[in-house]
């Protein structure tokens, strides 16, 4: 059996946090098993098909969780108001299409943003503003720079500073808004006094 | 969660067609309580040796039918003196009445299927 165990054991922190800390002892027991009653052999054959199908579904499935997905699609929308905002500066007008889109994505999830804000988590608030003002102070240094270094005609470093810029600047007013509208503390869900539904 | 809409939590409906793997997992949890090497064994006998699940296939699966409320993971071990390190799981009613839905739809399918497939037909 030799290195078998520790070697699976290290490739199932491949998976997701949440499922290895819920299965990963199983998983561990059930590769023993395999061994044990189908021989080596077997039990890798049977268990790196499983690994490779597995571990970047379940990985996928994690991204796509409401809450990580929330984040993905503020940093989406903020990227893209950032882009339009910084083709109304450069003069490059089509650009305005990404301000459009933005607009649309926040528009068309705004129910997954709004039950992403309400999460119920004490510490959230806190991260949330904290993000906030780290944000806030790389907008503040960008646009000191900004004033300080740009040219009299835009070349990459201006469109950068502006995209970064005011990506910063959406960011920094989004998640103070999410923070601000973030509840202090846990607040007593509805379905407490319900029985489980499962 | 997902009944809060005004659907019957015993409405088998809402979980058809099941994905196979579940399917497989549930008919074997029909005999009774099992821990999850135990099921993949099942299953390896149930399908002839044509469904074959990895560990994280099958957990995964298993986490799949214990959060939509279709099996249940075993507050206590069935056996004395079984290992303690083991988890077991039972189907819930919903879970029996679900595999009971999907059981009849396939039955149907495959009605029409020997139907159609008949010497002489289309």
């Amino acid at each position: 059996m030799g290195t078998a165990h520790p070697m699976y054991q290290a490739l199932t922190r491949l998976y997701p946090r949440s499922f290895r800390g819920e299965y990963g002892d199983d998983l561990v027991q059930h590769f023993g098993d395999l061994v044990s009653d189908r021989g080596l052999r077997a039990a890798w054959t049977r268990t790196g098909v499983d690994l490779i199908v597995t571990i970047p579904r379940y990985r996928l499935e994690s991204i796509m969780t409401e809450h990580q997905s929330a984040t993905t699609l503020s940093i989406a929308i903020g990227l893209l108001a950032a882009g339009g905002i910084a083709s109304l500066l450069t003069g490059i007008y089509p650009g305005l299409l990404l301000l459009a889109a933005a607009g649309v994505l926040a528009f068309a999830q705004r129910g997954a943003l709004a039950r992403a804000i309400r999460t119920p988590d004490s510490n959230l608030r806190r991260r949330r503003l904290t993000t906030a003002a780290v944000l806030g102070v790389v907008f503040v240094g960008l646009y000191v720079a900004y004033i300080s270094l740009i040219g009299d005609r835009w070349t990459v470093r201006e469109t950068l500073f502006a995209i970064i810029g005011t990506s910063a600047m959406f960011g920094a007013a989004g998640f103070l808004i999410a923070g601000l509208l973030t509840p202090k503390s846990p607040s007593p869900s509805p379905s407490a006094s319900t029985p489980a539904t499962r | 969660m997902r009944y809060s809409t005004g659907v019957s939590p015993s409405d088998p409906a809402p979980f058809l067609p099941l994905p196979p793997a579940q399917f497989h997992v549930l008919v074997a949890l029909t005999e009774g309580q099992l821990h999850g090497y135990a099921i993949m064994g099942r299953v390896e006998e149930s399908s002839g040796g044509l469904v074959r699940m990895g560990p994280a296939t099958l957990y995964g699966t298993l986490k799949r039918l214990v959060d939509a409320g279709l099996a249940e993971e075993l507050a206590s071990r069935p056996a004395a003196g079984d290992d303690q390190r083991r988890r077991y799981y039972r189907l819930t009613g919903l879970g029996r009445s679900v595999c009971g839905a999907e059981a009849e739809r396939l039955a149907g399918l495959v009605r029409i299927a020997r139907i159609n497939l008949q010497p002489g037909m289309g």
